[in-house]
């Protein structure tokens, strides 16, 4: 088969892959190497579903011997397959990025072969891009569940990311979904590469000589809507992860139905990209806002609401707490304000060291005020005018969501209609 | 009476010498304007400035002296090629004598709020251009990269690719400037591109064919068929990929291509 033909198939199967970010390492070119991985994101590019390209994002192979239930790789189905050579995708890999066309390689695979082979193939391309074609760009790996300790090891000196899907939120319905994966195939590496990842960062502070292992951290994915999870015990966990595993990232995916069987969403089932939506809002507020799992969600309230944004929800659960007074609030209490952002909250902060924040210089500072205004006071005015029941706050919230998430809440009903 | 305008060569330098000597004059200030391009008012007094570096210099070192984005500012205000940037940094820098340094951060004020405004404009599109910026490779190894910005950022670039590629010659030209740098793996040199494969690369957006290799042919098709193939059909936003990548950079992209 042609590398072309592969190309399609391969990069094609791996499309369904939420995470795209090349950020978060910043690997310098050393000696005469080419390349590095830049700090903050680079997109080279924008596919016609908006995302952005910065990694050859392909598998190795689609050829799985497991049989998860959700997947389109998996083994009973009867799909083209094709596998890669390491040496194939390491010269696509240096003449893409030679070219511009991004910032580094993002590989994983079927599990083709034992998942100790199908791995060691993998990290040969990672040894031939770094030691034959010298290439310092970013490399993201994902560890095939139930690879060896050793292996997952030779990875974390070759990459910048390392990722092991946790694919769903309980173990049971791992069991249900990917028979073939169990916990400890996943649970045991992640906690490897953790320990490194801390460890040699240790390291790397007693002694600039020490390796680098996986610089840029390590990420997981879970599948959304597949299995009967709440939002809440997925934010849980997601917040367990961070705390306890140090993930840098977790991602969720919106489960897209492409596969018949029993314990599975049906065919016809849309994609729940406003539940995804929701929930990486949700992960925004853990990671940037200081807020809480258990302040977003409870086991009363064990679902994000799907109309509005969990910041503002959060905010009319807690009205008590407003208003917030512009001129006089904390930076932590300036950003749990729906409509005041990370930024906003700063310039609020710079500004009023030089001079009070007058009514008129809100939206010049770049507050949503159509958002905020009902949720703060300037100089003893409340920016609102008259106050509004809750049924008209949680109305008036509504209509001012991004027209992003009314397209989807827009969506997602239509759906349901039919 | 706000009469009084400022003209300059153009030059960085011109620019900043041009607001220092505003600065210092006591008349009202009307405007400050690159020469070139500009109509002379009946009623407006000119003050023609001779670009002098040392003053430019000293109202740089002012700034730099500034809290916050000042400098900064400064440099982005004049690559973005914005016409009106003289005068807001004439307002910056009294702001600044009247308040102190840290009124850089005011940004409830008009002036340092359209300063800012420019300087993440280009700061922007430079960063976008690390992105959408693509080299040719050629046979003998020269890696080559049109393309066209709003703002001047090509020495952004430059700056962004030297570390990247530093092993590699490569050439970068903002065909819409006309303006050209070649890195030959120690140093970045302005470099003039022959007006025939300037004129070609402008009207096709790709180099004549005699000068793409088999490899360059092969990777711009594999490239291609990659973007086409991750495609999310149960996603499908077309206005989404227009916002993020506007139709303007497309000719220079082989992927946006038919
Ligand atoms: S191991 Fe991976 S590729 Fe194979 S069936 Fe499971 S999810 Fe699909």
């Amino acid at each position: 088969m042609k590398t072309s033909e592969k190309l399609i198939i391969l990069a094609g199967a791996a499309k369904y892959d939420a995470s795209c970010s090349s950020s978060g390492s910043n690997r310098n070119s050393d000696g005469d190497g080419t390349g590095n991985a830049a700090e903050s994101g680079i997109c080279h590019s924008w596919s016609a579903d908006g995302r952005c390209i910065s990694l050859l994002k392909i598998l190795m192979s689609n050829d799985c011997l497991f049989d998860c239930r959700y997947c389109l790789s998996r083994r009973s189905n009867s799909q083209e397959r094709a596998t890669f050579t390491s040496e194939e995708i390491a010269s696509l890999t240096i003449n893409f990025y030679l070219r511009n066309y991004i910032e580094g390689l993002f590989l994983s695979s079927a599990v083709y072969a034992s998942p100790d082979k199908t791995m060691a193939d993998m990290i040969e391309v990672c040894r031939l891009l770094r030691h034959k074609h010298a290439f310092n760009g970013y490399i993201h790996l994902k560890i095939i569940p139930g690879a060896a300790a050793d292996l997952v090891q030779q990875a974390g000196f070759l990459a910048d990311r390392l990722s092991v899907n946790i694919e769903f939120p309980s173990e049971a319905s791992l069991k249900r979904l990917a028979p073939q994966k169990s916990k400890m195939s996943i649970l045991a590496p992640m906690k490897q590469i953790g320990d490194n990842f801390t460890g040699f960062q240790l390291e790397r502070k007693k002694s600039r000589n020490s390796p680098v292992f996986c610089p840029g951290g390590q990420s997981t994915q879970m599948i959304i809507g597949a299995s009967g999870e709440s939002d809440f015990q997925i934010l849980n966990l997601t917040e367990s992860l961070y705390n306890k595993m140090s993930l840098k990232r977790v991602y969720y995916s919106a489960y897209i139905a492409v596969n018949e069987g029993l314990y599975l969403p049906a065919l016809t089932t849309a994609p729940p990209l406003l539940r995804e939506h929701r929930l990486y809002q949700a992960d925004w507020l853990l990671r940037f806002y200081k807020f809480q799992a258990h302040e977003i969600l409870s086991p009363a309230f064990p679902n994000l609401d799907d109309r509005l944004d969990p910041k503002a929800a959060w905010a009319l659960r807690n009205f008590d707490l407003f208003p917030i007074d512009i001129n006089r609030a904390s930076y932590e209490e300036l950003l749990r304000i729906p409509g005041v952002g990370i930024l906003s909250a700063r310039r609020i902060i710079k500004t009023r060291r030089v001079a009070a924040i007058r009514e008129q210089d809100l939206k010049k500072i770049g507050l949503v005020l159509k958002r905020a205004k009902y949720f703060i006071t300037i100089n003893g005015k409340y920016p609102a005018r008259s106050s509004l029941s809750h049924h008209q706050l949680v109305d008036a919230m509504c209509r001012a969501e991004s027209p992003a998430a009314r397209k989807l809440l827009q969506n997602s009903r239509q759906l349901r209609l039919f | 009476m706000d009469t009084t305008i400022y003209l300059h060569d153009g030059s960085f330098e011109g620019l900043l010498h041009a607001v220092a000597a505003a600065v210092k004059s006591k008349e009202g200030v009307k405007g400050i304007y690159a020469e070139n391009g500009y109509s002379r008012q009946i009623f407006d007094r000119h003050i023609r400035i001779q670009t002098d570096g040392q003053q430019a210099l000293r109202l740089f070192d002012y700034l730099k002296k500034l809290k916050g984005s000042a400098a900064r500012y400064a440099l982005n205000g004049y690559l973005s090629d914005d016409r009106d940037v003289g005068i807001h940094l004439y307002w910056l820098v009294r702001e600044c004598l009247a308040r102190g340094p840290q009124a850089t951060e005011l940004y409830t004020h008009d002036s340092i709020r359209y300063l800012d405004k420019l300087s993440q404009k280009v700061g922007k599109e430079a960063h976008r251009l690390t992105g959408l910026i693509r080299f040719r490779i050629l046979e003998d190894g020269l890696q080559y990269a049109p393309f066209e910005s709003d703002c001047n950022v090509i020495s952004y670039c430059a700056r962004h690719f030297r570390k990247r590629l530093k092993n590699r010659q490569w050439i970068l030209h903002d065909i819409r400037r006309n303006y050209a740098l070649y890195w030959d793996c120690s140093s970045l040199q302005e470099i003039a591109i022959e007006d025939d494969f300037t004129k070609h690369v402008r009207q096709y957006g790709e180099l004549p064919d005699a000068r793409i290799s088999h490899d360059e042919q092969l990777y711009q098709a594999l490239w291609k068929s990659f973007h086409a193939a991750i495609d999310n059909k149960d996603r499908k936003n077309i206005e989404l990929q227009r916002r993020l990548m506007p139709r303007r950079y497309w000719k220079y992209l082989s992927e946006m291509r038919d």
